[in-house]
C-alpha cells in the first residue's frame, strides 16, 4: 500500500506504511553509482537494502526498516536521509577529484612516516615472487593461456634451429 | 549569500576578483566579516574594508592593503614560499606516528555516571582486568611505534581498580625504554575516589601526569557521576580533595603550579547548562588553570540516557559563549585560568601552530596518532573506536597484540580509510569553509551519528560546536579590543611539562 507521507513526487520516493519500507528512483544522469552505494551502506544497520534498474538510466533504492512497526515520521526521516546522503557522496566524489593530490600526499606521507620502514622479518615475511595466490583450477588465467593460444607464435629470432 | 555574507546588502553585486589571492570567508558579526588564505593567515573585514576588497578598490600602501597582504590575501603580493612554510607547520604532526597509546587496565569501576563513555563493568567483573603477561605485550607494542615520543594513558573503568596493572606497566615500560631512549610520559585518567596516600606516593616518584572529571556544582556531578555510598558521602568531594592535596603536592616539590596541576574535565549534560558561572567558579577555587567545556560525546551510555541528558547544540553554544565571557573576565581581574577548546582553535588562528589536539586536527589521530589497546589485548584506532566496540561494533578494530605486527596495524586499511575520511579538504562544505585549516573532525563521530566516516557537516552536531566556538572567537576578536586580544594570546602559549618526561 503505498502512501503519501512525503512531501515529494511519486515519481521521485513512496512510502509503503504496511511493509515499512520506502522506495526511491534516482536518476542515473545526476548521481553516479558509487553515489548510490555510498548512500545505501550507511542504511545497512538500520534496513535491508535492495537495488535494482527497472529501467534504463533510473535506478530504484529499496529500504525495509528492520525494526517491524515504522511510523511516518521514521519513513521520511530515511528518505531524507537517503536523498542528503547521496547528495553529499556525489559532491563529495567531485571535491576528491579536485583535491586528490594534496589528500593523497597527506595520506602516503602519514601512513608511511608512521609504519616506518620495513625490517628484515617483515621482509622476509613478504611473498617477493610474482604467483600472487594459488590458483590450482585456473580460475583467474585467461582464456588464451588455460586453453592455449589460437594466435600464430612469435616470429623465430636469429639462431633459432630445428 | 555566501557563507552568511549578504552581498546585495552590502551593494556588492559586481564582484571584481582577479586582485584576490584565493580566499575563504565568513560573517563572524554585525560589520565584521573573516577572510581566511590559503596557508590559514586571516584578516577581519568591516564593512567598508569589506567592499572595497570586493570591488578591487585597495590602494596600495593603504591600511587595507596592509591587512590584506599580511594575510597573504592579494594575488599581486602572494607569497608563495612563505604560504607553503605555514601549510608544513600546520601539518607538522603528519608522519610521526602514533604518540598516544591508551591503556585500558580494567573494565571496572566504582562509580556509574549517566554518560559514561568508557562502557564501565560491575566492581566484580575481574575478568575485564588486563593480565601482565597482556599488559606487558601491549608495553612492547606500543615502543614500536616511530614517533620518539610516547604518552601511555591509563583510562578503564577506573584505573585505580586495577592499580597493580598500571604498576606492572610502568615499570615494565621504563625497563624496556631503557635501551630506546623514547621520551615517555604516563597519565592517568581517573574519578580519584580510590586514590590513597600510598597510590598517591607512588604516581609523584614516577612523574605520572593526573586527570580527573569535575562537573561543576556538588549536586550536578554527584547526579551524573554517581558514587554508592560505600565509597564515600559524595564523589564530588572527594575529586575535589583529592584534586587539592596533589596540587599541594606538586607546590611542596617546588614545581611552577601553572604547568603543573590535575588536568580537570568538564562532561557538559543538560544541568550544567545554566550553571556555567558555578561551574567556572569551581575550577578557579580549586585553581585549576584551564577548564575544557566538553559537550556530551554520543558513545557508551550516553546514546542511552541521551534523552535525559542532551541538548540541542545552539544551546550548549550559548552556555560555551556565557562561561568564556566569564572566564575572560576574570582573567582582567587577574585570574589566570583559560578554556581548553578556545586555547586550541587560538593556537593554530593566532600562532599558525598546531598544538596536536588529536580529535581537532587533520588528518585525525586515529590510528596514526594514537591506538587504544583494551584489556584483552585487542588494539582499535581509538579509545573512541574501543568504545564502539563495546558497544558491538567492531568497524575500528585494528588487530591484537598477540598476533599482529606493528606495520599490520599501523598500515591497517581502516587506518587508511579515517586519514582520508579525515581531511576536510575532501568534504563537502568543509572544502569552502573559512575555518578549515584550524578544524578536524574525528571520522569515528561522523560513523556513529550518520553512519559514514566521511559525515554530512551540515548536519553535523560537532561541525556545529567547532563553528559556533570559531565564531565566538572570531567575534572577539573583531572587538578590536586591545586587552581580550592579549589574553587570547595567552592561551596559546604552549610550554612543555619536561618533570612528567623519562628518557629524554
Ligand atoms: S565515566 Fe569513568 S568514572 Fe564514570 S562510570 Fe565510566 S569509567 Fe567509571
Ligand atoms: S567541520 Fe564545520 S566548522 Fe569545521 S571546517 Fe568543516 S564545515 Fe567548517
Amino acid at each position: 500500500m503505498s502512501e503519501q507521507i512525503l512531501a515529494v513526487p511519486d515519481a521521485i520516493a513512496r512510502a509503503d506504511m504496511g511493509d515499512g519500507s520506502v522506495e526511491l528512483f534516482v536518476d542515473e544522469s545526476l548521481y553516479p553509482l558509487e553515489a548510490v552505494y555510498g548512500a545505501s551502506f550507511t542504511f545497512l544497520d538500520r534496513c535491508f537494502v535492495f537495488l535494482d534498474r527497472p529501467q534504463p538510466g533510473r535506478l530504484r533504492v529499496i529500504l525495509s526498516a528492520k525494526k517491524l512497526g515504522a511510523s511516518p515520521e521514521v519513513l521520511r526521516e530515511m528518505v531524507g536521509e537517503f536523498a542528503n546522503e547521496l547528495l553529499a557522496c556525489a559532491w563529495r566524489e567531485k571535491i576528491t577529484e579536485r583535491n586528490r593530490a594534496t589528500i593523497e600526499a597527506v595520506t602516503m606521507q602519514a601512513i608511511g612516516g608512521a609504519m616506518g620502514p620495513p625490517s628484515l622479518d617483515d621482509l622476509e615475511d613478504f611473498d617477493f615472487t610474482e604467483e600472487p595466490f594459488e590458483d590450482p583450477l585456473g580460475i583467474a588465467m585467461s582464456w588464451e593461456e588455460k586453453y592455449g593460444k589460437k594466435t600464430a607464435p612469435p616470429a623465430a629470432t636469429e639462431g633459432d634451429e630445428e | 549569500m555566501s557563507a552568511g555574507v549578504d552581498f546585495a546588502a552590502l551593494g556588492l553585486e559586481g564582484l571584481r576578483v582577479d586582485h584576490a589571492a584565493p580566499f575563504r570567508m565568513r560573517r563572524v558579526a554585525e560589520g565584521a566579516t573573516v577572510l581566511t588564505a590559503l596557508d590559514g593567515r586571516f584578516a577581519i573585514l568591516d564593512d567598508d574594508e569589506l567592499r572595497a576588497f570586493a570591488r578591487g578598490e585597495v590602494e596600495e600602501g593603504s591600511p587595507l592593503f596592509e591587512k590584506l597582504a599580511g594575510a597573504n590575501l592579494l594575488a599581486d603580493s602572494f607569497d608563495v614560499p612563505a604560504a607553503a612554510e605555514m601549510l608544513r607547520a600546520r601539518r607538522s604532526f603528519v608522519g610521526a606516528g602514533p604518540n598516544l597509546h591508551v591503556f585500558v587496565v580494567t573494565l571496572r569501576c566504582n562509580t556509574s555516571c549517566v554518560y559514561c563513555h568508557a562502557s564501565r563493568a560491575n566492581m566484580d567483573a575481574v575478568h575485564t582486568d588486563m593480565t601482565p603477561e597482556v599488559a606487558e605485550k601491549c608495553v612492547d607494542f606500543a615502543l614500536s611505534t616511530t614517533n620518539p615520543s610516547v604518552t601511555i594513558e591509563f583510562q578503564g573503568g577506573e584505573p585505580l581498580v586495577a592499580f597493580d596493572v598500571m604498576k606492572h606497566v610502568i615499570e615494565y615500560a621504563l625497563e624496556r625504554n631503557a635501551n630506546l631512549g623514547k621520551e615517555l610520559e604516563f597519565t592517568l585518567v581517573s574519578n580519584l575516589s580510590l586514590m590513597d596516600e600510598e597510590k598517591l606516593a607512588y604516581l609523584i616518584d614516577r612523574r605520572v601526569q593526573i586527570c580527573t572529571s569535575i562537573d561543576g556544582p556538588a549536586d550536578v556531578h554527584d547526579q551524573m557521576r554517581k558514587l554508592p555510598k560505600a565509597y564515600g558521602e559524595s564523589g564530588h568531594a572527594l575529586t575535589l580533595e583529592w584534586t587539592r592535596r596533589i596540587n599541594e603536592r606538586y607546590r611542596e616539590m617546588g614545581l611552577d603550579e601553572t604547568l603543573y596541576h590535575v588536568e580537570a574535565l568538564v562532561t557538559t549534560t543538560r544541568a550544567l547548562l545554566p550553571r556555567w558561572k558555578e561551574l567556572v567558579d569551581t575550577y578557579v577555587d580549586l585553581g585549576c588553570r584551564a577548564l575544557f567545556l566538553r559537550p556530551l560525546d554520543p558513545f557508551g551510555f550516553a546514546d542511552k540516557t541521551g534523552d535525559r541528558i542532551d541538548y540541542p547544540r545552539e544551546e550548549y553554544l550559548e552556555y560555551y559563549r556565557r562561561a568564556v565571557d566569564y572566564v575572560i573576565e576574570l582573567n582582567r581581574e587577574g585570574v589566570e585560568i583559560l578554556e581548553r577548546y578556545a586555547a586550541i582553535f587560538l593556537t593554530k588562528i593566532l600562532r599558525g601552530e598546531d598544538p596536536n589536539f588529536l580529535d581537532i586536527r587533520q588528518p585525525a589521530g586515529a590510528g596514526i596518532g594514537q591506538l587504544a589497546y583494551n584489556y584483552d589485548g585487542q588494539i582499535f584506532t581509538c579509545d573512541e573506536g574501543r568504545m564502539l566496540h563495546e558497544m558491538g561494533d567492531d568497524s575500528f578494530r585494528l588487530g591484537d597484540v598477540h598476533t599482529s605486527s606493528y606495520r599490520d596495524v599501523v598500515g591497517h586499511p581502516t587506518v587508511r580509510a579515517v586519514v582520508i575520511a579525515g581531511q576536510l579538504a575532501g568534504l563537502p562544505d568543509c572544502n569552502d569553509c573559512a575555518y578549515q585549516l584550524y578544524c578536524g573532525v574525528p571520522p569515528v563521530h561522523s560513523h556513529k551519528t550518520q553512519g559514514s566516516i566521511f559525515g554530512r557537516m551540515r548536519e553535523s552536531t560537532l561541525c556545529q560546536v567547532h563553528k559556533g566556538i570559531q565564531d565566538y572567537l572570531f567575534a572577539k576578536l573583531a572587538e578590536g579590543d586591545a586587552e581580550t586580544r592579549a589574553i587570547l594570546e595567552r592561551w596559546t602559549t604552549i610550554r612543555p611539562r619536561e618533570h612528567f618526561l623519562h628518557g629524554a
